[in-house]
Parts: C-alpha cells; sequence; structure tokens
C-alpha cells in the first residue's frame, strides 16, 4: 500500500508511485543550532555564502541558488512579556500543486516520485518564474552572470539521491535533536498531531500542525507553537490567480485564436484568389475591385 | 512599346528602415520567445519544440531575447532622430480614426475575401493600417513595461507585480502574434494586396493599386503637387 507501518520504517519503492514522503520539523524540538544549513551545503556542493548580516542570528537573510534550508529566527515577546525565539526550518515544501512547476516553461521542475517536486538544473533556462510563482519564497536563480552556475534555479530537493538510494536526507542525518524526522508522509502526519496533542497538554495552546492541507498537501511538515503567520509562513498559500490566468487561460485561448485566425487566412486566400485573379487576364488592374471605387 | 507603368511614393527610406529594423527585431522576439508555448500541462514533459529549447540552448535564447528587445525599443528613436517631422506627421495620420475606417474595418474581411461589398474611400492609412498602428503601440508599451520590469526589477517589485507583468507579456505576444501574421499574410500572400509590399522596399507602390486602395490619399498628393510619381517597366517593382 504505500504506507509504512511507521514514518522510521520508510523504504523507497519505485515501484509504487503513491508512496508519499514527508519531511517533519518539530519546531518544539529545534535549537537553531543551523548545523542542518551545514549539512546541506556539504552534501550538494554548494558555495557558503557567509557575511550577508540579515541583522539577527540568523545565517541569511532568505534562501537563494545556493542556500537551499536555513533556520528562520523570529524574536518576539510572548504573552508572558517574555523574550523568546522560534526557529522555522525553511526550505522547498515540495507542494502537491505547486507555484513553481506551473510557472516552469522547460522540464526543469516537475512533480517527481514520492512526492519530491524535482529540479533538474540541466534543463533550467534561469527564467526565474519559478522564483516568482512560489508562494514560500522558496526557490531562487541568482542574478550574477559571472558564476558559472549563475542563472540556474537552484531549491532543497529532499536529497531526491539520497533517498531514492534508501538513505535519510543530509539535514536529517545531521540533525542533534532528531526534530528534522523524514519517512512516509500519511505517518508523519499521524505522529504530529499526536505530538500538537502533546504540547497542548504542556500548555502550547497555539501548537498546529502545518502543511497537511495546504496546496494539496505540503510534503514539508511543521509542528508549530504558534500559528503560522507568527512564522511567515502563510496559513492559507495559493497560486496566484496572474500565474493560473497565464497558463491556464491566456496560453490556451491563444494558442486557439492563432490557430483560428490562420486557418481563416488559409480560406481567405483560396476564395481571394478567385475573387481578384480571375480580372487579371482581361487588363491589368484590379478586376472588381476599381469598379468599386467612387 | 514596352508596357510601362506608374508608381508613387508611399514612404521614405528612414521610414523603411525603422520598419525593418522593427519587423526583424520583433520576429526575432517572437522566435525567441516561444519558449513558454511547449509544456501546456505541468504534470507532463514538454511537448514538441520544447526538448529542444531547454538547458543552455534556451539561456541562448534569453539573451538573443534581450538584444532583440534592446533593437526593438530602440528602432523608433532611430526613425525619430533622422526625420523628426515626418514622424509627427505620420502619426498624425495614424492615430486620428475616422467614420471611414470604422466603416472599412467592418467591410474589409468580406472586400478581401470575396472582392465586395466595395470599400469606403481612404487616406493614406486605412482602417486597417490604423488597427495595426494601434495594436503596435499598445503591445510595445505592454511589452516594454512587463519587459523591463521582469528583465531589472525582478526581486525589487513585489512577486505578484512580477507574475502580472508575466501575463501582461504573454497577453500582448497573443495580440501581436495574430495581428503580425495578419500583417504579414496580407502583404506577403494576399493576391491583391501583396501588390503594396513594394512600398516597404523600394518607397514606391503601383499607382493603380494606390489609387484603389488609397484614393484619398492619391487625389490630395496629385492635387497638391508633393506626390512623387515615376515609370517603371511593367514586370519591375516587386509589385505583382
Amino acid at each position: 500500500m504505500g504506507r509504512a507501518a511507521t514514518w522510521e520504517t520508510w523504504k523507497p519503492d519505485p515501484g509504487n508511485p503513491n508512496q508519499h514522503v514527508a519531511m517533519l520539523v518539530d519546531t518544539s524540538e529545534c535549537i537553531g543550532c543551523k548545523a542542518c544549513e551545514v549539512a546541506c551545503k556539504q552534501w550538494n556542493l554548494n558555495e557558503a555564502r557567509i557575511n550577508q548580516e540579515p541583522g539577527t542570528y540568523q545565517s541569511h537573510p532568505h534562501l537563494d541558488a545556493e542556500t537551499w534550508t536555513l533556520i528562520r529566527f523570529v524574536e518576539r515577546t510572548n504573552d508572558q512579556g517574555e523574550v523568546e525565539w522560534l526557529f522555522q526550518k525553511h526550505n522547498c515544501m515540495h507542494c502537491t500543486e505547486a507555484g513553481c512547476v506551473t510557472a516552469c516553461p522547460t522540464d526543469a521542475l516537475q512533480y517527481g516520485k514520492y512526492g519530491v517536486v524535482t529540479l533538474d538544473q540541466e534543463k533550467c533556462i534561469g527564467c526565474a518564474y519559478c522564483e516568482q510563482a512560489c508562494p514560500f519564497d522558496a526557490i531562487h536563480v541568482d542574478r550574477n552572470p559571472f558564476n558559472p552556475r549563475a542563472q540556474k534555479a537552484g531549491k532543497c530537493t529532499l536529497c531526491y539521491d539520497r533517498i531514492t538510494m534508501g538513505m535519510q536526507p543530509a539535514c536529517v542525518k545531521t540533525c542533534p535533536t532528531d526534530c528534522i524526522k523524514f519517512g512516509d508522509r500519511d505517518a508523519l502526519i499521524e505522529w504530529g498531531r499526536q505530538r500538537v496533542e502533546e504540547l497542548k497538554a504542556r500548555g502550547f495552546k497555539n501548537a498546529n500542525l502545518y502543511g497537511v492541507d495546504q496546496l494539496g498537501g505540503l510534503h514539508e511538515l511543521y509542528v508549530l507553537l504558534e500559528p503560522p503567520e507568527v512564522y511567515g509562513l502563510p496559513a492559507n498559500p495559493k497560486i496566484s490567480t496572474w500565474t493560473k490566468l497565464w497558463k491556464y487561460a491566456v496560453q490556451p485561448l491563444g494558442k486557439l485564436a492563432v490557430g483560428a485566425g490562420i486557418f481563416g487566412l488559409a480560406v481567405n486566400w483560396v476564395a481571394a484568389r478567385r475573387a481578384f485573379l480571375q480580372g487579371e487576364a482581361a487588363g491589368h488592374g484590379a478586376g472588381d475591385h476599381a469598379a468599386g471605387q467612387p | 512599346m514596352a508596357a510601362r507603368k506608374q508608381q508613387i511614393r508611399k514612404f521614405t527610406r528612414p521610414q523603411i528602415l525603422f520598419h525593418w529594423v522593427y519587423a526583424s527585431a520583433w520576429l526575432v522576439l517572437v522566435l525567441t520567445g516561444m519558449t513558454f508555448l511547449w509544456r501546456p500541462d505541468p504534470h507532463s514533459p514538454a511537448v514538441g519544440l520544447g526538448a529542444f529549447l531547454q538547458g543552455s540552448v534556451g539561456q541562448w535564447l534569453r539573451l538573443v531575447h534581450r538584444v532583440a528587445a534592446v533593437a526593438l525599443m530602440a528602432a523608433p528613436f532611430l526613425w525619430l532622430a533622422l526625420e523628426p517631422r515626418r514622424v509627427l506627421a505620420e502619426l498624425r495620420e495614424l492615430m486620428v480614426i475616422r467614420g471611414n475606417d470604422i466603416k472599412y474595418l467592418l467591410v474589409a474581411p468580406l472586400h478581401y475575401t470575396f472582392g465586395r461589398p466595395p470599400l469606403p474611400p481612404q487616406g493614406k492609412y486605412n482602417g486597417g493600417h490604423k488597427l495595426n498602428f494601434w495594436i503596435v503601440v499598445l503591445t510595445f508599451l505592454g511589452f516594454v513595461v512587463s519587459g523591463i520590469t521582469m528583465w531589472f526589477f525582478r526581486g525589487v517589485v513585489p512577486a505578484e507585480t512580477f507574475r502580472l507583468m508575466l501575463l501582461i507579456h504573454n497577453f500582448c505576444f497573443w495580440l501581436g502574434l495574430g495581428m503580425g501574421i495578419l500583417h504579414i499574410y496580407l502583404t506577403v500572400f494576399h493576391p491583391f494586396t501583396r501588390q503594396a509590399l513594394s512600398a516597404m522596399i523600394s518607397g514606391f507602390v503601383d499607382l493603380k493599386y494606390a489609387t484603389a486602395e488609397h484614393a484619398e490619399w492619391v487625389e490630395q498628393q496629385l492635387r497638391s503637387g508633393q506626390a512623387e510619381v515615376r515609370e517603371v517597366p511593367a514586370a519591375s517593382g516587386g509589385s505583382d
């Protein structure tokens, strides 16, 4: 059935396309150590981009083409008047209905196996439509034209290369508190719901599980301590109406209209040859046409 | 006696140069911008030509697209620099839409298919030319504003603005492509109106044709003495 007994026992089964995996981040256990960021850079051979000075303890101001996962720091005063940090490991959400895949004009971005949104940089042309279509700001294209890898989109691949070989994603493997979990999606949702109940019982009354229903179901789930907006996550993310109109209305209607127009011109050509070339032999004139002129 | 025919000048050399710079840039932009056509369903891989336009090929197309975009944007200024007074005169002529132009547009589809009913008398530019002019101007503005926003202001403007610009760029594409195909058909393929093409090559068009199509303009040109008429052997001029 594609459903593992527990999320931990998940194993890739290429013969079963209905198998869906997910990554679940239990933010209540995250200590903001950024080991996941380092492991991600190391495994994916992404360059270090230091000294970006976001002005906080956060390592980078936002994700970029070579930074595929990032602990976002939310510093705030809670209800008890205490200053607290909230951490959210931000990266591609691997949406079931993804803005980036909708906007991509090539085969670079696709819905892959296990629910992963795959990115093939070889096919990417760097148009950055994906970057601008993503509701989570999770995929980027560099603006630097001198970097040989520039003008290629970059984002979390859910370590597709590792998970298809039965390994865990690099960030999951390295997490010292095991707050990043990976495995069968349904089982993780079940685990997440229990965890939320547990947290609520311990007094975290706003605890919630994020990613179950958003955009058809995300393959990145979060146990959050506060409502999603507090973390800068959209409660109800959507693919933009403009993007949908572009892809599903203007493009097909345009093709239809131009196709019909070309057909009309072909009909016109056949009819017009009869109407206008008949009089040619009689004299060098415009046939019926000139006769109609005042 | 060799058959000879009369031709009248319609376009000046700078105007012809402008037209072809604009037209070739436009064509390059259409061809290099068509990459998006080939993946109608995000759940499936690209179809048709799409398989060949990916990766470095697509990156080159994007570069060529931008070079051509600069040429397209520069073309009107080239003409304006070469003969500013004429540009203004032509714009005045093109911008004004009269009752006859509307009548022309209503009758033209039938007339150019069946040879009747007759067309209302037209000036230098008929209703179709004016429609073409307005679509060129509006799509030019749409392309330039949306294109420059996407090229230079990605990440500066909100993502929602970028997405709207993409939609506008695409809408202009279809509008412009439709008009462009009609324009090319009428001047290259249509059995009667293709006589007009010589005006955009040599600058001259067959006088009989001009009289039939642009009666008001020819009459005004001849009456005012502005008309530049020449005689050529019947076979030349590229109008047949």
